[in-house]
């Protein structure tokens, strides 16, 4: 059983590592979609706020954490 | 037919996280190894492997029956979320700002819990021992097997993506007896920088296509997305910084 549940920890872990990172992502892939599916906005351009919100997001998390670990 | 500017991104990628996980997994065997003997050592690595070899196996075939482009959206967020949590950390690790992860300290740890776990329990020594490399190499290869899934399932290389998960495995194993000590040389921070950067492309690759995205230039632009999150870890880096005298207190 212990086994099992490191298991799930472990794959739990891989992906919400930080409930913050997790949810901003989500919410761009969502964001994203009801671009392209929603406002008809061209797929092209969907996929460029769909990359750059990535990259903001990495850069935003990186400084967060650094900032609450005391930077 | 293998297309190779797809099939050497995903294949490195899998070369890559799967030598990161196996030095951290052969840590805790070479632990089992060096204070318990090399049988429970063996079979607990052993049984773990055809764990995860059987999940790959049930897994795989099991994914080509999803339609494409929904199986295409899950795995490419998928990847987001693990790529761009590898990159943050390996970011936050380069810049001083959390410790590299390091392998004589956790030889030392888990020789020390391993000891302990024995002593406690006196009947039981090599089946604890075969547990504890058990359960290192199933956690480690967890993520393995999810990368090469990831990276292999959507273009049919499944199959190149596991050779090159193998290849790490029989590389560091090849090392790892020679050396016969925990690997702490291995630049694990870099590795994993640059896996991260792969997986991040692949799963803004992927997610875009998975929405109808048709990405110009098509898999060439893995290439790009990959220099731009090169560019924007590096730079997150950089921004965050602890100086070096901070660092070492």
């Amino acid at each position: 059983m212990t086994i099992l549940k490191d298991v799930l920890a472990e794959l739990l872990g891989m992906f919400v590592a930080d409930a913050r990172l997790t949810t901003a992502i989500c919410a761009l892939v969502l964001i994203t979609a009801g671009l392209i599916s929603g406002a008809h906005v061209a797929p092209l351009i969907g996929g460029a706020v769909l990359l750059l919100g990535c990259l903001a997001i990495l850069v935003l998390s990186v400084r967060a954490e650094a900032r609450r670990r005391g930077r | 037919m293998i297309v190779w500017s797809t099939a050497a991104p995903a294949v490195s990628a899998a070369f890559f996280a799967s030598a990161v996980e196996v030095v951290e997994a052969f840590t805790i065997v070479l632990v089992v190894g060096t204070l318990r003997g090399w049988r429970p050592a063996a079979l607990g690595t052993g049984a773990a492997l055809a764990v995860l070899a059987a999940l790959v196996l049930v897994l795989g075939p099991l994914l080509d029956r999803v339609p494409l482009h929904l199986l295409q959206l899950v795995i490419g967020v998928l990847l987001l979320l693990f790529g761009i949590g590898w990159l943050r950390k390996a970011s936050l690790r380069a810049a001083g700002v959390i410790p590299l992860h390091d392998e004589d300290a956790i030889f030392r740890e888990e020789s020390a819990h391993l000891t302990e776990q024995t002593r406690r329990r006196e009947t039981s020594r090599d089946w604890i021992a075969g547990i504890t490399a058990f359960k290192a190499v199933l956690l480690e290869g967890l993520e393995v097997v999810f990368i090469v899934i990831a990276v292999g399932v959507g273009r049919g290389l499944l199959w190149p993506a596991a050779l090159g998960a193998v290849a790490a495995c029989a590389l560091v194993l090849v090392i790892g007896a020679i050396a016969h000590h925990p690997l702490s040389k291995v630049p694990e921070n870099t590795l994993k920088f640059g896996v991260g950067v792969m997986l991040s492309a692949f799963g803004v690759f992927w997610t875009g296509e998975g929405l109808g995205i048709d990405w110009p230039g098509h898999d060439l632009i893995l290439f790009g997305f990959a220099a731009l999150f090169l560019i924007a870890g590096l730079g997150a880096a950089g921004m965050v910084r602890r100086p070096e005298s901070e660092v070492a207190k």
